[in-house]
């Protein structure tokens, strides 16, 4: 394989992985205006169980790696589990910190899950290998393709754009959908779309746990990629990077998150060019951290809807409504804007 | 019995967390602002009392440089940054992301500056003081210091909130921004000296950490964080005394938890302690700052 082809393969996959984890928790917190700072623990989830059940049994485990549990599943079988995982454990945030709980203690409670979950995986080494985590997973159908490398990892890209593909379907239609409109409703007043109806709960946990399964899809395509997840991937950070590319490309809007995530990833892998060479490599990583930091500053002060903003979900005018349609068509509140622009939706 | 022992380091852990804990909650509660990047400024201050520390600065000195750092960086975060988003108009959520990013920018400066390794600050603990026999509790010089420092904190801020005009204005301030700032209170003024006093705490608390713990590296502040926000929300956002007795329910329930799980899964039992009270009370218990308060507009 090439030097252009590992580099290009490698970063169209990352990208593909990023883009779904971003569209993911566009839909927590774009769609609905969930606070999650434990997003990073889906796809987490997700990549440690399509590891370990490629990996095959603990006792068959490469080196001197140990985990908990582990089985050798056919191909598409640990990513499909490893999306469900991320669903369940999407399923279970939405209803830990979705009772009213305050939107500050949300943020607070999502935050501390994700340092602890760290912790725990950490300093209990049975589970999950530790601080070293695991590696030498197997890459699917390795065997059966028998292609040279550089074929194998376009191949995969080209599984990556077909799941991004099917992915970017559901969620388009869930967002165009009925469901999609209360959610929205939701976000911009609770009290209104409760009073009308909408079961905010269910709301809830469907961008909860339809978020989560494709960031632990996401995961997945990325360990069964790279072949090795450790806690080092997934800090607390990381969901802030995800973040940032969603308020970098635009909140809401997913061709917006999609630039956003190109954005972030050309400073991280990129930016280092521009920096002089004679720098220490600690140096460089703590520098990258902190550009995309003040580019998420910057972005948050001179244009929080980000590059492409939420299109205005505008209700057509009735012809005969008269004064009530009239007013509606003026009204800003019929106007559902991104959640970060000042003085219109958040809480 | 371990049991002794266990309450006596955690009665030494409640002490750092609650030093911590006030300048927290105090924060919280007059601006509203949930500081995620209060743990890094705790670190910075601890990391510049490593510098004096590393050039021979004593014990005193070196929780004197630690205080200092800890308001002016407090001070200089809320007028550089956290004030302007406030005005620009930004939202709660914006807000989050905002002190978030802070935090990690300074993490990363602190880890470009000193260095990926690990830090310990050198002074004498001081001579052994023996509590409940032989077999009690046994604490250094320097853990008395901190239960010590600890009380003290606790009490100038809550007497201060309760007996002071400037406290009295802080609480006006966390109750109604709006109507306290058409009463004639100086909202800027009150808000610089809300960020002055937490941020002594939060100096303070950072040197003590990086005492108690031993060893500490650019991301012990934001681990601490947890055990500060377990605090905060057991004992009430924007109530001192609240925050102390929360922590020191904290700093026995982790002490003695240590004797049955891993120690250092400790912080676990934090977390389920946190967990278990907002799932009983999603609003957190006894709050100053009541759900959907204004942030200050200065």
């Amino acid at each position: 394989m090439s030097a252009i082809d590992f580099y290009a393969t490698t970063l169209l996959v990352y990208f593909g992985v990023d883009v779904l984890a971003a569209w993911g928790l566009n839909l927590q917190y774009g769609l609905y205006g969930m606070y999650n700072f434990a997003f990073i623990l889906f796809q987490s989830a997700g990549a440690y169980t399509a590891a370990v059940l490629t990996l095959g049994t603990p006792s068959h485990a490469f080196g001197a790696q140990q985990y908990f549990a582990g089985a050798a599943l056919p191909f598409p079988l640990p990513i499909l589990i490893a999306g469900l995982v991320g669903g369940v454990l999407g399923l279970g945030i939405a209803l830990i910190v979705g009772r009213g709980m305050r939107s500050d203690y949300e943020a607070i409670v999502t935050f501390v899950i994700a340092v602890m979950a760290l912790l725990v995986v950490n300093s209990v080494i049975p589970l999950f290998n530790g601080e070293a985590g695991l590696s030498l997973v197997p890459q699917p159908l390795g065997g059966v393709l028998r292609l040279s490398a550089g074929a194998y990892s376009w191949v995969y890209v080209a599984f990556t754009a077909l799941v991004c593909l099917i992915c970017w379907v559901v969620i388009h239609r869930l967002m165009a959908s009925p469901l999609g409109r209360s959610i929205r409703a939701v976000r911009e007043n609770p009290r209104g779309a409760a009073a009308l109806g909408v079961n905010a709960t269910w709301c809830r946990v469907v961008v909860s746990v339809l978020g989560a399964g494709i960031a632990g899809v996401s995961g997945a395509l990325l360990v069964e990629f790279i072949g090795t997840w450790s806690p080092g991937s997934w800090s607390y950070a990381e969901t802030l990077v995800i973040f940032s590319a969603i308020i970098v490309g635009g909140v809401g809007n997913n061709i917006g998150v999609l630039i956003g995530v190109f954005v972030t990833q050309i400073v991280f892998a990129e930016g280092s060019r521009f920096l002089p060479t004679s720098l220490p490599a600690n140096l460089v990583g703590s520098l990258q951290w902190i550009i995309i930091g003040v580019m998420t500053l910057a972005f948050l002060w001179f244009r929080p809807q980000g590059i492409v903003p939420e299109r205005r979900h505008c209700v057509p005018a009735r012809p005969t409504g008269g004064r009530q349609a009239a007013a509606r068509k003026t009204d800003p509140a019929a106007v559902s804007g991104s959640p970060l622009v000042p003085g219109r939706g958040g809480s | 019995m371990l049991v002794v022992p266990a309450i006596g380091f955690g009665v030494v852990t409640a002490a750092y967390v609650a030093l911590a804990a006030v300048g927290f909650t105090l924060q919280a509660g007059v601006t509203n602002i949930f500081n995620f990047a209060y743990g890094d400024i705790m670190i910075t201050a601890a990391f510049v009392a490593y510098a004096v520390n590393a050039a021979g600065a004593t014990l005193w000195e070196i929780l004197v440089v630690g205080a200092v750092t800890g308001a002016v960086v407090s001070l200089a975060l809320n007028r550089l940054i956290f004030r302007r988003f406030v005005r620009h108009g930004i939202n709660r959520f914006g807000m989050l992301i905002v002190t978030l990013w802070t935090g990690l920018i300074l993490q990363n400066v602190l880890l470009a500056v000193f260095g990926p390794k690990f830090f310990s600050l050198q002074v004498s603990s001081g001579r052994l003081f023996t509590f409940f026999g032989t077999n009690g509790i046994l604490l250094t010089g320097v853990q008395i210091i901190s239960i010590g420092i600890a009380v003290a904190a606790v009490i100038i801020v809550a007497a201060g909130l309760h007996f002071t005009r400037i406290g009295m204005a802080m609480r006006a301030l966390a109750t109604n921004p709006d109507l306290a700032q058409a009463s004639g209170v100086p909202a800027r003024k009150v808000l610089d000296y809300t960020w002055i006093v937490s941020g002594i705490f939060c100096g303070l608390g950072g040197v003590v950490l990086a005492l108690a713990t031993g060893a500490f590296e650019q991301t012990t502040g934001e681990d601490f964080l947890v055990i500060i926000f377990a605090a905060t929300v057991l004992g009430g956002v924007g109530r001192p005394v609240g925050a102390a007795l929360a922590s020191l329910v904290l700093g026995v329930v982790m002490e003695v938890s240590a004797l049955y799980i891993p120690p250092n899964l400790k912080e676990l039992a934090a977390f389920a302690v946190l967990v278990v009270v907002l799932i009983v009370r999603p609003s957190g218990l006894f709050s100053l700052a009541k759900e959907g308060a204004e942030v200050a507009v200065v």
